[in-house]
């Protein structure tokens, strides 16, 4: 391969690497901001305003360089830059699919089921490290939403028993405060460990290119373009996960919202302190399902909770299907060429997506609309900008 | 088993979200009781949860950023 087609291939891998990075973002507006949304606290704009920036400014907070849980799965020698983009094609899928039937999903496991199905077709099952996929994996997915749960029911309960002879104006309003604040905690936590994994990826990319180094920092433009991806999609608003989380899993109040986003915190800190790998989407998932929980047994709509579950099983083979598919297709026809043509179907499948979303649209105009055991409100549709 | 999962790190995460997570909500809850007291014990007390909650805010990013 040339030096030039070597260029070509890594421009997409980076454009790519973007480009998820910008699903991870405006699929995950729902963990920080879906509570606050819901109860009123802050209008919709607002809100995925707020998770935007402050995401944009979490990216910089943490400089070491990041910990790509995706590559730390798979034998080192086996990343090559197609396997790369492929991992990347089958996470980009996984998150647009989920995205479009409203399903609250983890971006990480999604990454990291792309990355596992291109080195499984590419360099065969050897070179996928089977124990640390159930121990950084799927162990985690297990305990991270019953961690939450447990959290967020406590702290709920305490809530509403502490605060049962306080007037109702001063609790909705010191709890609005406070519910904005612990969703900004979330929202920041969610730029420096998520937009993390891009930067990784794509300075992983340009060391298998050559571009740079093997022990190269991260380039500041990298920081900067990952950044602002995950920034940009945050304040796009994930509209359709958004109101799953805030009005189909439970009916929130105010104090529950903030109980959940103060669980959610929690957890997300102290779980990276500690080096203890929790997917952002299944905490906070898990924490809204013991705000319901922690109020009233009977609030939680089960069904959407195991619908939720459901997805959460099929994301790592479902995300390793579309990698293997896509380092299939790209190692077909070979080259740049080849990674050029899948990323064009990618981009077409993508945009087919879209407009299917478009005839019964959610947006900041009816995604707080009455729960009506669907995803898009049924009532009316309006004709906001998404 | 514990092949597969860190148990140290696991109960630590665990005691440190319940300390913080359902902790440091309450301490919030109390911090509404004493403004709504009206007495001055009330606000001052108030003030001292907001503190309390405050800090474990830095305390808690500070942590997550040195790791």
């Amino acid at each position: 391969m040339g030096m030039d087609a070597n260029f070509v291939l890594l421009a997409i891998v980076i454009v790519t690497a973007l480009s998820f990075d910008f699903t991870n973002g405006f699929h995950d507006t729902a963990n920080a901001m879906a509570t606050s949304i819901a109860t009123g606290a802050l209008r919709p704009k607002v809100a995925v305003a707020l998770s935007a920036v402050l995401n944009f400014a979490g990216a910089f907070l943490s400089l070491k360089v990041a910990a790509t849980i995706a590559t730390g799965i798979v034998e080192a020698g086996a990343i090559t830059l197609t396997v790369v983009f492929a991992g990347l094609i089958g996470g980009l899928a996984w998150n647009l699919l989920t995205w479009y039937f409203g399903i609250p999903s983890s971006s990480s496991h999604a990454l990291i089921g792309g990355v596992v199905g291109a080195t499984l077709i590419a360099a065969g099952a050897s070179a996928v490290k089977g124990a640390e996929i159930v121990s950084k994996v799927l162990i985690p997915a297990v305990l991270a939403p019953l961690a939450a749960i447990l959290v967020a029911t406590i702290g709920t309960y305490l809530v509403y028993v502490i605060t049962r002879n306080v007037p109702e104006g001063t609790r909705k309003r010191g709890f609005k405060y406070g519910q904005i604040g612990s969703a900004s905690l979330v929202s920041l936590a969610h730029g420096t460990n998520d937009a993390q994994k891009t930067m990784g990826i794509i300075t992983l990319a340009m060391i298998a290119a050559g571009a740079i180094g093997k022990d190269a920092g991260t380039p500041t433009w990298v920081i900067v373009a990952s950044a602002t991806a995950i920034a940009l999609g945050t304040y796009l608003g994930g509209w359709r996960v958004i109101r799953t989380l805030g009005k189909g899993l439970t009916e929130i109040e105010t104090p529950q919202g903030f109980a959940a986003e103060g669980s959610s915190a929690a957890v997300i800190f102290a779980s990276s302190h500690f080096g203890f790998p929790l997917s952002t989407t299944h905490v906070c998932a898990g924490s809204v399902i013991g705000s319901g929980i922690g109020k009233h047994l009977a609030e939680v709509r089960w069904s959407i909770a195991a619908r939720m579950g459901a997805a959460w099983l099929i994301t790592l083979p479902a995300a390793a299907a579309v990698g293997a598919l896509a380092w299939a297709g790209a190692n077909l026809i070979g080259g740049a060429l080849g990674v050029g043509v899948v990323f064009g179907v990618a981009l077409a499948l993508s945009g087919a997506l879209y407009l299917a979303s478009r005839r019964r649209p959610v947006n900041a105009g009816n995604v707080n609309d009455e729960w009506t055991g669907r995803l898009a409100p049924a009532t009316r549709t309006r004709e906001h900008a998404a | 088993m514990s092949d597969y999962i860190d148990l140290d790190a696991l109960w630590r995460v665990l005691l440190a979200s319940l300390l913080a997570g359902a902790g440091l909500v309450a301490v919030f809850s109390l911090a509404l009781v004493g403004l709504s007291s009206g007495r001055t014990a009330g606000r001052a007390g108030a003030g001292l949860c907001f503190l309390v909650v405050a800090a474990g805010i830095v305390l808690g990013l500070y942590t997550m950023l040195a790791t």
